[in-house]
C-alpha cells in the first residue's frame, strides 16, 4: 500500500485520479514525464501536452487498467438512484452474469457495513453513507489497483475503523495494490508500506517505507503541514483558551435555543425526536454523532432551512424562518457539508465579497489571507477548480466573513492539513471571544478537542450526552 | 440532503408497485402517443378534456398518486395550459375575419365564435398532454425507464443513461433552485434575483461532469455490459394496453 501524503492543495488527488486512468482524458491539463501503471502508459508521449487518442493507441481507462477509484467527494460517485443498483453498477459494466450480481452486491454492502440498504435511496444518505456505498461499488468487482481520495473524510470514528479495517484485510490478502491519500495519518501511516509525501508545489519532499521516512524527513514533513502520526495522540497546540467562557454573565441572551425539537423528512420516521440545545454567547458546541444521526438536519433547522414538525428554535431570540434575508446573514453563519452547493460566484474574490457591506471587506480579506487563500494567488481562480480542501477554507471565509452571532459549522475541517486546522481554530476562538456562539457538525476528534469547550452526542433522535471537554494543555 | 426533496419524483411503495407503476413504462409511453394521435383526427373540445380526466383518475385510482401531489405538479402546467388558451382566444385570426360571428365585444376587442371554438380545442390538447406527461412521471420509476430502453427498446446504453439524466434533471433543478435561495438566503442576498438561471445554469453542467466522470470512473464503456435488473412484458401490460385502446376509440366516437 502507497499512501500519499502533503498538505491541501499539493497535487494529491490529482495524482490518485492519474493512478485510476482519470487523466488526461478527464482533466485537460500539462503533462510531464512517465507515468506506468501496470503495462499501461497512462501519460503516452513526453511532448509536455496530455496524450489524446491522436496517438493511435486505446485509451486508457479506469477500467482497463483493472482499477477502481473512490473519489473525494461521494455525491459525486454515484451513478444509479438506489444504493443496491449503484454498487451493482460498476459489475454490469464487466458484464457480470445476473446471478453472480445478485449475490456480490449485498456481500459488498455488507462489508461496509450497510447491510439491507439495497432499495435505499442514495440522495437520502448522509454523507458518510454514501461515501460507503462509493467504497462498496468501487470494491464490489475486487479491483486489482485501489486508489482511494480520502475515504474517510465524511466517516464517523467506527466508519472510519471500517473502512481501514477493509483495506487492512485487502493488503493482508494482497488482494489488490492499494493507493491512498488520507489526512488521519495515525489510522493511515501503521499501514503503508511505502510513503510519498508532497510539498506545496507538489515536489516530492520524500519517498520510502514510512519509519524511513519519519526517521529521515519528519520534520521537514510536519513544518510542510502534514499530519505525522504521532499527532493523533498528542494535540497539535494548546487550545486558544475561549475568553468569554467567563464572560458568560447572568442575562446574557442565549445566541441559539432549541426546545423540545421534532423533526423528519417524511411523517413516519422521525429523524429529531425530542431535542433540547441552549447555546450562550462564548460557547462553543461539537456536535456529534454516528452518520446519519441528524446533525446537519439539525443545523439546518437551526438556521430555518428546514421547518420543524414540533418544538421552538430562537436564533437570537428570533424565529429563524421569519427573519429577512439580511437578519439571518448577521445572525448565523454556516458553512455546509458540500461547499460547492453554496458556491454562488465566477472567481475565489467574487466568492468572498458577495454580499458583504464594504466595511467587511477588509476583514474577510484577512480572513482568506489567514486560512491559506490570499487573494494575490486566488483572487481569479474558479470555486469550481480548487482543491477539496481549498474549496472547504473558501466556504469557511464566507460562512465567517460577516463575524456572525452564531457559527454553524457542518465538518469544518475535513480536508485539512495541519496548518489548515490551526488556522481554523484560531480564527474560531477569535470569533467566539467576541462573543459569538459555535456550533460544529463534527467527526474529528481532534477538532472537539482542540476548539470546543462542550460536547454534544446524538443518537437515534435524542441528545445521548451533553458534557464539558475536559481541558487539558499540552505541556501542562 | 438537500432542502427540495419532495420536489423529487421520490414514487413511493404504493406508487411503484401500482398497477400503472407495474405497468411497463414502454407501454406507457405508447399509449400516450397513441392518444395523442387519436387527438389529432378531431378539432372537438371533448375527446382532449374525456382523455385528461380519465388518465387523471387512473392516476389516482390506479396508479396511488396522493392526489397533493398531482395537484401540486398539475398547477404550474395547467396555468400554463390556460394561457395559451387566451393568448390565442385574443389573438385568433378569426376575430379580424368580418365573416366570423362576434360573441363580444370589448373596446377595440372583438371575439368570434370561431376564435373561442379554435382557443378552447387548443387548451384542452394542451391540458390532455400536461396530464398524459403528469400521471406519467407519476407512475414511471426513472431506473426501470432506463431498463425498458435498453432491455425491450433495444437502445444503446449511453444513450438510455444519458435518457435517465435529463428525466432526473428536471426535479434535480428544483434540488438546486432550493439550495441556491438558501446560499442566497444565507448571504442576506434577495433569494429571487435573475442571476439564479445562471447559477441553475453552472449547477446543471457540473451535475452532466461529475455523471460523465463518475460513470468512466466505474468503467462505463461502450464494451457489451451485463444487467442487475431484468424487465419483462407480462399480462397486466396486454390488459392495460387494450383498455387503452378501447378508450380512446370510445372517446373518438362518443364525440362524433
Amino acid at each position: 500500500m502507497l499512501l500519499v501524503v502533503g498538505p491541501s492543495g499539493s497535487g494529491k488527488s490529482t495524482l490518485a485520479r492519474a493512478v485510476a486512468g482519470l487523466l488526461p482524458e478527464e482533466f485537460p491539463g500539462e503533462w510531464h514525464g512517465s507515468f506506468r501503471v501496470g503495462d499501461a502508459d497512462v501519460a503516452r508521449g513526453d511532448d509536455g501536452r496530455v496524450a489524446d487518442s491522436g496517438s493511435g493507441a486505446a485509451p486508457v481507462t479506469t477500467a482497463g487498467l483493472g482499477a477502481g477509484i473512490v473519489l473525494q467527494d461521494p455525491t459525486s460517485q454515484l451513478v444509479m438512484e438506489r444504493v443496491g443498483d449503484d454498487v451493482a453498477f460498476g459489475l454490469e459494466n464487466l458484464g457480470w452474469t445476473r446471478a453472480a450480481m445478485r449475490e456480490r452486491v449485498p456481500e459488498a454492502l455488507a462489508g461496509v457495513g450497510l447491510r439491507g440498504f439495497d432499495d435505499r435511496r442514495s440522495t437520502r444518505l448522509s454523507g458518510g453513507e454514501q461515501q460507503r456505498v462509493a467504497i462498496a461499488g468501487v470494491l464490489a468487482p475486487g479491483p486489482g489497483v485501489l486508489v482511494l481520495d480520502e475515504p474517510t473524510a465524511h466517516q464517523d470514528p467506527g466508519g472510519a475503523e471500517a473502512v481501514f479495517r477493509i483495506l487492512r484485510s485487502i493488503r493482508e490478502r494482497e488482494a489488490a495494490t492499494i493507493v491512498l491519500v488520507e489526512h488521519r495519518a495515525e489510522l493511515a501511516w501503521p499501514l503503508a508500506d511505502l510513503v510519498l509525501a508532497l510539498d506545496d508545489d507538489g515536489r516530492p519532499i520524500d519517498a520510502g517505507p514510512p519509519t524511513d521516512v519519519l526517521k529521515r524527513s519528519a520534520r521537514r514533513l510536519e513544518r510542510a503541514g502534514i499530519w505525522l502520526p504521532a499527532d493523533g495522540a498528542r494535540r497539535s497546540r494548546a487550545r486558544p483558551a475561549a475568553s468569554l467562557a467567563s464572560k458568560r454573565v447572568l442575562g446574557s441572551e442565549p445566541v441559539l435555543e432549541i426546545g423540545e425539537l421534532r423533526f423528519g423528512f417524511t411523517p413516519g420516521a422521525p429523524v429529531l425526536r425530542a431535542v433540547d440545545l441552549v447555546l450562550l454567547p462564548g460557547e462553543r458546541v461539537g456536535l456529534v454523532g454516528r452518520n446519519g444521526t441528524g446533525k446537519t438536519t439539525l443545523l439546518r433547522l437551526a438556521l430555518g432551512l428546514l421547518e420543524p414538525m414540533a418544538g421552538r428554535i430562537r436564533l437570537g431570540g428570533r424565529d429563524p424562518r421569519r427573519l429577512t434575508a439580511l437578519e439571518l446573514a448577521r445572525l448565523a453563519g454556516f458553512v455546509a457539508q458540500e461547499p460547492e452547493l453554496g458556491f454562488l460566484g465566477e472567481s475565489v474574490r467574487d466568492e468572498i465579497e458577495l454580499g458583504l457591506a464594504p466595511d467587511q471587506v477588509p476583514y474577510a480579506h484577512d480572513l482568506a489571507e489567514r486560512l491559506r487563500l490570499p487573494l494575490a494567488d486566488f483572487a481569479d481562480r474558479s470555486p469550481y477548480r480548487l482543491s477539496g480542501g481549498e474549496q472547504r477554507r473558501l466556504s469557511l471565509v464566507t460562512g465567517l466573513a460577516r463575524r456572525p452571532l452564531l457559527l454553524a459549522l457542518d465538518e469544518p475541517t475535513f480536508g485539512q492539513d495541519r496548518r489548515g486546522h490551526q488556522a481554523l481554530v484560531a480564527a474560531l476562538a477569535e470569533l467566539v471571544g467576541e462573543g459569538s456562539a459555535m456550533l460544529a457538525a463534527t467527526h474529528d476528534e481532534r477538532f472537539v478537542r482542540d476548539a470546543t469547550d462542550r460536547r454534544v452526542e446524538l443518537a437515534d433522535g435524542w441528545v445521548l450526552a451533553d458534557e464539558p471537554v475536559p481541558i487539558t494543555r499540552a505541556g501542562a | 440532503m438537500t432542502a427540495a426533496t419532495f420536489l423529487a419524483p421520490d414514487l413511493s411503495a404504493a406508487q411503484r408497485e401500482s398497477v400503472l407503476g407495474r405497468t411497463n413504462p414502454l407501454l406507457k409511453l405508447g399509449i400516450s402517443l397513441a392518444w395523442l394521435i387519436g387527438l389529432g383526427l378531431t378539432l372537438d373540445v371533448r375527446p382532449p378534456l374525456i382523455l385528461a380526466v380519465i388518465a387523471l383518475v387512473a392516476g389516482l385510482q390506479l396508479g396511488e398518486i396522493q392526489p397533493g401531489t398531482l395537484a401540486r405538479r398539475l398547477a404550474p402546467l395547467a396555468f400554463a395550459a390556460l394561457a395559451i388558451g387566451l393568448t390565442n382566444l385574443l389573438f385568433s385570426t378569426h376575430n379580424p375575419d368580418p365573416a366570423a360571428h362576434e360573441v363580444l365585444r370589448i373596446g377595440p376587442l372583438r371575439i368570434t365564435e370561431e376564435a373561442l371554438e379554435a382557443a378552447a380545442g387548443l387548451g384542452a390538447r394542451v391540458i390532455a398532454i400536461v396530464s398524459f406527461g403528469a400521471v406519467f412521471v407519476l407512475t414511471t420509476d426513472a431506473t426501470r425507464l432506463m431498463d425498458a430502453l435498453v432491455q425491450q427498446a433495444r437502445v444503446s446504453p449511453r444513450f438510455a443513461y444519458g435518457v435517465l439524466a435529463a428525466y432526473q434533471a428536471v426535479p434535480r433543478l428544483g434540488d438546486d433552485l432550493a439550495t441556491l435561495r438558501a446560499a442566497r438566503r444565507l448571504r442576506g442576498l434577495r433569494e429571487l434575483h435573475l442571476s439564479l438561471l445562471v447559477g441553475l445554469l453552472v449547477r446543471a453542467i457540473r451535475h452532466a461532469d461529475v455523471l460523465s466522470i463518475a460513470m468512466d470512473a466505474r468503467g462505463f464503456g461502450p464494451g457489451p455490459r451485463s444487467s442487475y435488473r431484468t424487465v419483462a412484458w407480462t399480462r397486466l401490460d396486454l390488459v392495460v394496453g387494450a383498455g387503452a385502446l378501447v378508450i380512446v376509440l370510445v372517446a373518438l366516437v362518443v364525440s362524433r
